[in-house]
């Protein structure tokens, strides 16, 4: 048998949820579905199933051009009634932001950690922004609650990861001094940008933004080296891309 | 009790609150449950302006929830708060400290598992089983009730289904008892099954823990009622708890009406227009 495509799109930031009116990133993943009218499936955990968060993405992901549906743990009486089957037979799973310890947790007792392994190794896309991102790696920094927090993910993707990677934001130097006491090397992303995987592997990082750009982080001897990683603009596809040489440096893990 | 010990010398008596189902309304029997939960924050030393605080985990934090506890209790003679988990991003806070210096601390209702889940994750559970080994009374309605004790039944899955709580309290509870008969019947099989005994509260019932030994039973509604549920070789049995009423307080615009008459009348009784 044919192994499915194990694809995911994790987002720094970005999407309907941050990019109103930027369709960008959006677009990107459900044109990773290879499908003519993707059936989309919002998971909005990590905001507490939020009704105006699962209302802008009906706005976002209209029926058109997908079949959108969401599953909203809080309210299990209301959605689908075998939410295995349900989730495993869509071509892109949407989380979105908030808690990612709220979300690992409600997850965990829904069951719905062993359902996405299942569905990514069957070829389902997943993607999501923060939280929604953080959930998918072996670790993560969670800045979203007080002083940024390292915490475990589901593991699908055996690095680390850190989101809203902007200057200046605390996070980055978190991120920094985790990895210098131990935590494994991985990958984070700015507002805009997003890292999609191939298998476990980084395959390109897409951005809805210009500037926006993705990095490998790794720890060498007791000194952590930062590499910017040469990211594709998804807008302006007439106009050149922007100079990618200085910054095309080496996006394969270190041996 | 020790002579004149405080709150902090004497061993704080332990509170809990489990009520069957209600909302923060302004029905006679909402305002009835809403003075319960005043009374026994202020009985608790809260002094004049008890520290009352929503957990509105179960319900994912919904504005509804957290919105209608503050219209309940915004204007009374306390101060509310609200601990929302999933907003701690927008709004940081002490959580430890936030939640041990109540005097009430209140559960809203909605997914019992999400529940125990979420505070599993932020590690809640452990902070208020010591706010209740510290006096702190605990409450709350539907998921918020079920969760004090040993196992529930809850609808958190779409159908009814026992799940466990954190067994501060021994044995089991289900709520909407009589509101909701698929849940009473898959308590009863529970029960038949090896379940914990409990209790069955209908919605405006409620059961109050004060110390050691058996609660007390209340009801906000004529026809509300708590029921001890007792299973012995496959055998379950219901019986009706006899329960104390609880009065409906006058509704807030009332209570300014009567505090207005009776200002007037005193005004009126030292101008010596009334005899």
């Amino acid at each position: 048998m044919e192994t499915a495509a194990r694809q995911i799109v994790a987002f720094g930031g970005g999407g309907f949820s941050m990019e109103a009116g930027n369709p960008l990133l959006d677009d990107y993943v459900l044109g990773l579905t290879g499908a003519e009218r993707p059936r989309v499936c919002f998971l909005p955990s990590a905001s507490g199933d939020a009704d105006h968060y699962i209302v802008r993405f009906y706005r976002a992901f209209c029926a058109h051009r997908c079949e959108p549906t969401h599953v909203s743990l809080f309210r299990r009486e209301q959605g689908p009634g075998d939410l295995r089957r349900h989730l495993l037979s869509q071509d892109l799973i949407y989380v979105g932001g908030g808690s990612v310890v709220s979300l690992l947790g409600v997850w965990r007792a829904h069951g719905i950690d062993s359902i996405l392994r299942e569905a990514w190794e069957a070829g389902v896309v997943l993607c999501g922004l923060s939280a929604g991102s953080l959930c998918w790696f072996a670790e993560a920094v969670s800045g979203f609650h007080g002083e940024p927090k390292r915490l475990r993910g589901l593991g699908l993707l055996p690095f680390s990861n850190c989101v809203h990677y902007e200057r200046g934001c605390g996070r980055g130097e978190a991120y920094h001094r985790f990895l210098r006491e131990g935590m494994r090397g991985g990958y984070a992303a700015e507002d805009g940008a997003a890292l999609h995987f191939r298998g476990e592997e980084l395959s390109r990082v897409v951005a809805s933004r210009p500037r926006a750009r993705g990095y490998r982080l790794d720890v060498v001897g007791t000194r952590v080296v930062e590499m910017q990683i040469a990211t594709t603009f998804l807008g302006d596809r007439g106009a050149p891309a922007e100079a990618p040489l200085p910054e095309a440096l080496s996006t394969a893990p270190a041996a | 009790m020790a002579l004149g010990g405080g709150a902090a010398t004497a061993t704080p008596v332990r509170r809990i609150l489990a009520l069957g189902g209600h909302e923060f309304s302004s029905r006679p029997a909402d305002r009835a449950v809403c003075e319960l939960l005043l009374r026994l924050a202020a009985e608790r030393g809260g002094g004049e302006r008890p520290r009352i605080c929503i957990l509105p985990t179960a319900s994912g934090d919904t504005s509804e929830q957290i919105a209608s506890f503050y219209s309940a209790f915004g204007e009374r003679p306390c101060e509310p708060s609200d601990v929302s988990l999933f907003r701690l991003g927008r709004r940081p806070l002490a959580l430890r400290d936030h939640l041990l210096s109540q005097d009430l601390i209140y559960v809203g209702g909605g997914s019992m598992v999400n529940l125990l889940a979420v505070w599993e994750a932020h590690d809640v559970a452990s902070i208020l089983s010591l706010a209740w080994r510290q006096g702190v009374v605990l409450a709350g309605q539907s998921a918020g009730a079920m969760c004090w004790f040993e196992a529930g039944i809850t609808k958190s899955s779409g159908c009814p289904l026992p799940a466990a709580g954190l067994g501060l309290l021994g044995g089991s509870l289900c709520v909407h008892y009589n509101n909701e008969p698929e849940r009473r019947a898959a308590y009863l099989d529970a029960v038949g099954d090896g379940m914990p005994n409990g209790y069955g509260l209908d919605d405006y019932a409620g059961l109050l823990w004060e110390g050691e030994g058996a609660p007390s039973a209340l009801t906000a509604r004529r026809g509300a009622r708590a029921y001890r549920v007792s299973g012995e070789r496959g055998e379950v049995t219901e019986s009706p708890l006899p329960a104390r009423f609880l009065p409906a307080p006058a509704p807030a615009a009332l209570r300014e009406d009567i505090a207005e008459f009776r200002r007037i009348k005193t005004m009126r009784k030292r101008a010596g227009w009334l005899s």
